[in-house]
């Protein structure tokens, strides 16, 4: 009972440890080419030192029990061998997209209106219900930022600002901003992009030998390379998302055109604005969107039936 | 939380399309045509204009990279838009909707503000808020801390696929089937 005790305690810490340098180093590494190096090195350096501290933590635990200090860390490293990161089974990514999603609700909180809340989960949960992974317990919130962004995370995790909800008129543009991050994680982008990184790999490395004696040598490993393959995948990714986006809101019944109309609207933002700083850091530029969305269409929309908008049912925040 | 509040404007303009789409739900029917009384556009690439909203309608003109345009009409895919070419001469037809961005360039909007006065709607939509919630950038998201309690509320909202399907139902929503289909190349 105790073990099992431990070795969840254990397993929450290493997907914790994981999990927030992976997330700050996708976010930073997106932001700008150049600072990555250092951002990279920084978060690396912090993991370190959070397995320090996780490794204090587990050996003070291990002393209360009659297990040897030995048999703890090996049983750590089992562990950490146990999360199979090459195909993650359904429970594995939920708990990674739990980790990050947790870590942006620490940066903005949830909107506080419960009606709003359960609005995004009705569509978003009927919208991912058309996808091929209708069986994630999908959750869905709108967070406090006046940005413009929308996040998803591993297991079926998507967070949207409140800026961004803010510019939606209609519920079919909403299911077609939610379809976009449910595609992303039915494709698994971001865990893909994890491993592309390889970042995992230092990660179980730093365990397995003990915190590696090699830190340099392995962070060289993954700012070299890393960065271009990760953001070529990510382009490609969000037009992927993009048609996807649009497939899931016209399977769901709705105008496929929302998405769309949303990026035909932001793409009016002036560059300069705050608020979409991080997104078009992060995205290509909403004009670049429409015409690889475009490009890819081709005549496929012409004749689709029309959906619905229901501007008359959506959500409209008080301020 | 952080005190650094960064003070945002968030302009409202009149909603062309708020009007339009209401007309959509009004009317109910499959592919209405929309009136969009002249939203400023740009064409995204060189496309054909055509008489009617279909691919294999009879072309009227051609749209290139850039061009201004006038949306009319939106219906399904497709958008009816005016455009004036350089010499002047002026043509009407349909393109598809992702073939053009909406806005124009600076003097274009000009036009949609004039637009917007004669009909009436100058003064009545345009409202300038300002709302001191922060921003969300890379350095936060970088430093942020797991946040327990509103993972708990944010797992409370979880819905089941039969509480999707109840909400899709009373909006009237019907899944269909739709390949996904792949990128240009």
């Amino acid at each position: 009972m105790h073990s099992i005790q431990h070795k969840l305690k254990h397993k929450l810490l290493v997907g914790l440890i994981l999990s927030t340098g992976i997330f700050s180093m996708h976010f930073s590494m997106q932001a700008s080419a150049l600072d990555f190096g250092k951002a990279l090195e920084d978060a690396a350096k912090k993991k370190v030192e959070e397995l320090r501290n996780g490794n204090s933590i587990t050996n003070g635990e291990s002393a209360n029990t009659d297990q040897s200090k030995t048999s703890a860390e090996s049983e750590a490293v089992n562990e950490e061998k146990a999360f199979n990161w090459k195909n993650p089974s359904k429970a594995e990514e939920i708990a990674l997209g739990r980790e990050i999603t947790g870590s942006i609700l620490g940066a903005a909180a949830l909107v506080k209106d419960d009606k709003l809340q359960q609005y995004v989960n009705k569509v978003g949960r009927w919208v991912a219900s058309q996808s091929e992974r209708a069986d994630l317990p999908w959750k869905f919130g709108v967070i406090e930022s006046s940005d413009l962004n929308a996040f998803a995370a591993p297991g079926g995790y998507v967070l949207i600002t409140k800026g961004l909800y803010q510019q939606l008129s209609n519920e079919a543009q909403l299911a077609g901003v939610l379809g976009h991050e449910i595609a992303h994680i039915v494709q698994k982008h971001q865990l893909k992009v994890l491993q592309k990184q390889q970042l995992v790999n230092i990660g179980a490395g730093l365990m397995t030998d003990k915190f590696g004696k090699d830190n340099k040598i392995a962070q060289k490993a993954i700012g070299s390379g890393a960065e271009i393959s990760a953001r070529i995948l990510d382009k490609s990714a969000e037009y992927e998302a993009d048609r996807m986006g649009v497939v899931l809101a016209a399977r769901a019944g709705y105008d496929a055109f929302g998405l769309p109309e949303v990026l035909q609207k932001i793409g009016q933002t002036n560059k300069t604005d705050n608020s979409v700083a991080l997104l078009f850091k992060t995205h290509p530029h909403p004009d670049e969107r429409l015409t690889q969305l475009g490009n890819s269409a081709g005549s496929k929309l012409d004749n689709l039936k029309a959906g619905k908008t229901l501007e008359n049912r959506f959500y409209k925040l008080a301020n | 939380m952080k005190p650094d509040l960064i003070l945002k404007k968030h302009q409202k303009t009149a909603d062309l399309k708020a009007f339009s789409l209401k007309a959509l739900f009004l009317i109910g029917m499959v592919s209405p045509i929309l009136a969009m009384s002249g939203e400023a556009g740009t064409a995204l690439k060189a496309d054909t204009l055509r008489a009617t909203p279909f691919a294999d309608a009879k072309s009227v003109g051609t749209l290139s990279k850039n061009d201004a345009v006038n949306i009319v009409a939106k219906k399904g895919a497709w958008l009816q838009v005016t455009t004036q070419k350089s010499t002047g001469k002026k043509s009407t037809g349909w393109v598809r909707l992702l073939s053009v961005k909406r806005g124009g360039t600076s003097s274009s909007n000009q036009v949609k503000g004039l637009a917007d006065v004669a009909s009436g709607r100058a003064g009545t939509g345009k409202v300038v808020s300002t709302t001191g919630i922060r921003g969300l950038s890379a350095e936060e998201l970088k430093t942020a801390q797991f946040n327990e309690t509103e993972m708990k509320k944010l797992e409370s909202y979880t819905l089941t696929a039969s509480d999707g399907q109840k909400f899709a139902k009373a909006g009237g929503l019907t899944a269909t089937k739709l390949p996904y289909f792949t990128g240009a190349k």
